[in-house]
């Protein structure tokens, strides 16, 4: 004990003292593990099982008979792959619409002097504790006499506007030395060139941060289709699920098919993206 | 912010240029990049918020005319005891939220950051945060069939450790702790991987300190870990219970009325029946402004709260 400590001795003498409860502390994470994805392998396999053998007792975890019947049967009971291409418009527009918005402004308040720039910000920031459900009916209001109730435009005309978005943006942009732009700006470059040619190619995290959070939040949306959209044809997935749900005819095994249709893509694109998507949550919520 | 400044100062920069950037002349240029952002601000943000304000004055249909109401919209709010009944099941919501995601998702945290086993920790950071990526709509539809007391998962399994279940929806005292739990399910990843993000900002050198110090697994976590997370912790509050406020989805999705014996009805879903399924818009309105007020509130308790706590 009388020893130096060094940089060898110590770790060996912590594995040592802690590995019996690393042990059970391992197994009760994965057991917690087990516990979150048990919902999603048994929605997948009964959405594999034939229906007469579907939501058995004791609850079946393989498809056993086998079948993909039930999502060849989503169709003829709602619109599915219209309101997949319906969530996919909305989604792609609200997101690379809102991106560019926010990039101009971010970098408005990062790089460009104008009058009442601080109060502005001040402003738009102070709007982020405005719930969404205080402006809904207003909005609502005005996308009726626009006469875009029942047309997509009413879900990602709104959404284009991604306060947070922006002050995330300027926040990231005023971490790129100035020094850069200026040099630029000497050599005759415009501010749009300076914007897209210098720094949004080095916000590439920041980019990727709020295009997954402002497409995942559209894409998922609930509250605004239930609000603004009444006609079956216009309808996106969430709520063409819950329809679905409600339906007359539709049995459960078919649910459960068309929960599988909407949320594997989802889980898919998640493991391709994990790291980075785990990653630019945490850093949008360590520096937000 | 210093350094920067006496660099301003030592680099001398061609007469044309300095006058410029700051120039009236070069004001629009400013005002043209920011002209989107503002005129859908105005459009969709603030142009709402200060119309739903003149809304609450109002009697409204939607249909006929608007009648002014002044404050009456706000006096109704004192005597209606079904807003009552959904303010405080959804302080009782926001509550238990914030309580089991700051607790569970720091623990999970801890947990997972101890883990040597790289497969395992892949694992179970990833079964952790695939709920979160789910719409409300698909995750509200699982746990309704999840949770049915004739073939549900969690009915067989309970049943089999000889747990007796209740019909969690159509109980009155289950309806909302089923749906607090579904949230968990649901939203807990958010704040593990907050938290994750957070306790790797902790210095290395802190904790071997410590534990030089001969301070306890305990002790390093009390006086070294959490104090050095605070700023984390905060952050994942105030987004908890912001967020948790406005629940909706899943309670409109499962219990459309607002469940057995309004066991479920939050604020907002009470706001979205009475604006867009009785009509009455200026009330709604009155309800959405109060819900507003409240979180304000609420965030500013939090940042004043914080200034005792938090470790700067």
């Amino acid at each position: 004990m009388g020893a130096p400590v060094t940089g060898a001795t110590v770790p060996v003498r912590r594995r040592h003292r802690i590995r019996p409860a690393r042990v059970v502390l391992g197994l009760v994470l994965m057991v917690v593990g087990v516990l979150m994805v048990a919902p999603l392998g048994w929605l997948i396999v009964q959405s594999l099982t034939a229906e007469r053998a579907a939501f058995s007792l004791p609850p079946g975890w393989l498809p056993r008979p086998f079948t993909l019947d039930n999502f060849a049967r989503i169709d003829g009971l709602v619109p599915f792959g219209r309101m997949a291409l319906n969530s996919l418009q909305v989604s792609l527009i609200a997101t690379v619409g809102s991106m560019l918005v926010s990039v101009l402004a971010g970098y408005a308040f990062s790089r460009l002097r104008f009058r009442g720039r601080e109060a502005i910000l001040l402003v738009m920031l102070s709007a982020l504790m405005v719930p969404v459900q205080t402006t809904i009916i207003p909005v609502f209001v005005l996308m009726r006499n626009l006469g875009l109730v029942d047309h997509l435009a009413a879900l990602w005309l709104p959404a284009l506007i991604n306060v947070f978005a922006i002050f995330f943006f300027r926040q990231y942009f005023n971490t790129i030395p100035r020094e850069l732009d200026e040099a630029a700006r000497i050599d005759g470059a415009s501010h749009p060139w300076i914007l897209f040619r210098i720094i949004v190619p080095l916000s590439g995290p920041a980019l990727a941060a709020m295009t997954i959070l402002a497409f995942e939040a559209s894409w998922n949306n609930y509250f605004g289709p239930l609000i603004f959209l009444s006609s079956p044809q216009h309808m996106t997935l969430p709520i063409g699920l819950v329809t679905l749900q409600a339906g007359q005819g539709g049995s459960s095994v078919v649910v459960f098919a068309a929960i599988t249709a909407v949320v594997v893509p989802v889980m898919v694109v998640f493991l391709a993206f994990q790291r980075s998507f785990a990653a630019s949550i945490a850093s949008a919520g360590i520096r937000g | 912010m210093t350094i920067s400044l006496t660099r301003r100062r030592a680099v001398p920069r061609p007469p044309a240029l300095q006058p410029s950037v700051t120039a009236g002349s070069r004001q629009w240029v400013g005002y043209a990049f920011l002209s989107p952002a503002l005129l859908l601000f105005v459009l969709f943000v603030a142009g709402p918020f200060v119309a739903a304000i003149v809304l609450s004055l109002y009697r409204w249909d939607m249909l006929t005319p608007a009648r002014f109401a002044g404050v009456g919209n706000f006096t109704a709010m004192f005597g209606d005891p079904l807003l009552y009944r959904s303010l405080a099941n959804t302080f009782v919501f926001a509550l238990a939220s914030l309580v089991t995601h700051l607790v569970g998702g720091l623990l999970l945290a801890l947990g997972v950051n101890r883990l040597k086993n790289r497969v395992l920790s892949y694992f179970v950071r990833t079964s952790l945060f695939f709920p979160f990526v789910i719409s409300w709509a698909a995750v509200a539809l699982l746990w309704k069939y999840v949770l049915d007391p004739s073939f549900g998962l969690v009915t067989y399994y309970l049943g089999k450790l000889g747990v007796d279940t209740p019909n969690w929806f159509n109980d009155p005292s289950w309806a909302l702790p089923s749906i607090i739990g579904i949230d968990f399910w649901h939203t807990i990843g958010f704040t593990f991987v907050i938290m994750l993000a957070g306790l790797q900002t902790v210095p290395n050198t802190l904790l071997e300190a410590a534990r030089l110090d001969g301070a306890n697994a305990w002790q390093t976590l009390w006086h070294v870990t959490i104090p050095m997370m605070s700023p984390t912790i905060f952050f994942a509050a105030v987004i908890t219970f912001i967020g948790a406020f406005q629940i909706f989805d899943p309670i409109q999705i499962i219990t459309p009325q607002g469940g057995p014996d309004n066991s479920t009805m939050s604020v907002v879903m009470y706001l979205y029946q009475k604006g867009f399924q009785s009509f009455q818009v200026g009330y709604a309105s009155a309800v959405s402004l109060l819900v507003f007020a409240v979180l304000m509130v609420v965030t500013l308790l939090q940042f004043w709260g914080s200034r005792r706590w938090v470790h700067q």
